[in-house]
């Protein structure tokens, strides 16, 4: 898939057994890598889409994977489509977050206080780098890339979708074009795989799409327009004290 | 309440997988160990790293400060300035090596020191893009105590892992 993966762990001082802890923790990231890139030819993923295997003689976590992906098409009302992508199904928008959540699953050990994959800013955490605290993010600002937008408190998973990391890359499934009414949208909430896929169909749908994430229990979001305005879902996280800068505009309340 | 260590690894679906691991210190936090009486290794060229202000008392998004245009010339009672260069690593598309300046304990400009991807066309204005913005947010995530950003380049893993070794090679 091209991404690297950078995994965190906060520990007791001293803690024996860490290196394995990592070494498993990567060999999951690998494994799903095997099964799903549609960069490799031979992978399960592959042989699928050009239908030389079924599903049903596919490895299982393809079968478990495209069960989420439809529920994500659900929830997002079809904004997010792995099934509308030239080639034949390709659930790469929900599979890396997918991927990091089964390697942090590793990470849980007694003396772990905090864990962090992080798939190319895309976030699976629990804990945080001390007892007392949660994890803090950055969420990079889209019109001005050197600098952040906000800080975030995660309490799970954090995804972001836009159109200024590796160009126009974003599909809008209802018309087959490039599409990106964002330029960027930010999801957190228990899931990588499913705030993955929010992300993507939020960056897609605009504005509108907040409704979506708010309807899904655990999900909220942050959409920046291009023009620069900022609007967020009742919960997102926000990190305090306060999470409107003096120049941005008031918050408005989703459709 | 002690801090706990650090250790990180990286690796890259689809690629050769990198693992390494390093233990820092728990805090950088700015004034809060003495200074070192550690002679320079290098002499800082002059740079456009931030003055080592102590950071707001309140975290908030807004912007840090524009860089001081004025050189590195230390005054007898701050501390001495130190600069390492980390580890050549790879990273997606090519090699590329961190150089970082420090005071005391303060991270006062992170950088390129070497970078090398083959003068490829793409390579190259992504790395005109995303290089610039890594060093951006390495000085952000010391004053905005955050653990990580969203929406970062995947180049990341690799500056992360030079930048370590700088650090180490400093003290830090």
């Amino acid at each position: 898939m091209g991404t690297v993966v950078v995994l965190e762990l906060y520990t007791v001082p001293e803690q024996a057994g860490l290196t394995e802890l990592l070494s498993r923790a990567c060999a999951r990231l690998h494994e799903a890598d095997d099964v799903f890139s549609t960069w490799q030819e031979a992978s399960p993923m592959s042989r699928l889409r050009r239908g030389d295997i079924t599903l049903e003689q596919a490895p299982p976590e393809i079968a478990r994977v495209l069960e989420r992906c439809e529920m994500a098409r659900t929830l997002t009302h079809g904004w997010f489509d792995p099934w509308a992508m030239p080639g034949g199904v390709d659930p790469t928008g929900l599979v890396k977050g997918w991927a990091a959540e089964r390697a942090l699953e590793v990470l849980r050990a007694p003396t772990v206080i905090g864990a962090m994959v992080n798939a190319a800013g895309d976030i699976a955490a629990f804990g945080g780098p001390s007892t007392s605290a949660p994890f803090r993010v950055g969420i990079v600002d889209p019109a001005e890339r050197g600098q952040l937008a906000c800080v975030v408190q995660l309490a799970g998973a954090i995804a972001t979708s836009g159109t200024y990391e590796r160009g126009a890359h974003l599909v809008d499934p209802h018309t087959g074009r490039g599409a990106a009414r964002l330029a960027s949208a930010s999801v957190c909430g228990p899931d990588l795989g499913l705030a993955d896929a929010f992300a993507t169909a939020l960056a897609v749908a605009g504005q509108p799409g907040l409704a979506f994430v708010e309807a899904a229990e655990g999900y909220e979001a942050l959409a920046i327009g291009h023009d620069g305005r900022w609007q967020w879902t009742p919960g997102f996280p926000f990190a305090p004290p306060s999470p409107v800068p003096p120049d941005r505009p008031a918050r408005m309340s989703p459709a | 309440m002690k801090r706990a260590p650090i250790v990180m690894g990286a690796t890259a679906l689809g690629l050769v997988a990198v693992l390494s691991f390093h233990t820092k210190p728990a805090s950088l936090t700015l004034g809060a160990v003495p200074p070192t009486t550690v002679p320079p290794t290098t002499v800082p060229r002059s740079s456009s790293g931030t003055s080592s202000s102590p950071p707001p008392a309140t975290t908030s998004p807004s912007s840090p400060p524009p860089p001081s245009s004025s050189t590195t010339a230390p005054s007898t009672t701050a501390p001495t300035a130190r600069r390492a260069v980390g580890e050549a690593v790879n990273y997606n598309y090519g090699i590329l090596s961190v150089a970082v300046t420090v005071q005391g304990r303060t991270i006062t400009h992170v950088g390129i020191a070497s970078l090398d991807d083959g003068g490829n066309f793409r390579s190259q204005s992504i790395d005109q893009q995303s290089i610039p913005i890594l060093e951006q947010q390495a000085m952000q995530a010391q004053s905005a105590n955050i653990q990580g950003v969203s929406g970062a380049s995947y180049t990341s893993a690799g500056f992360a892992q030079s930048l370590q070794s700088a650090l180490g090679k400093v003290g830090l």
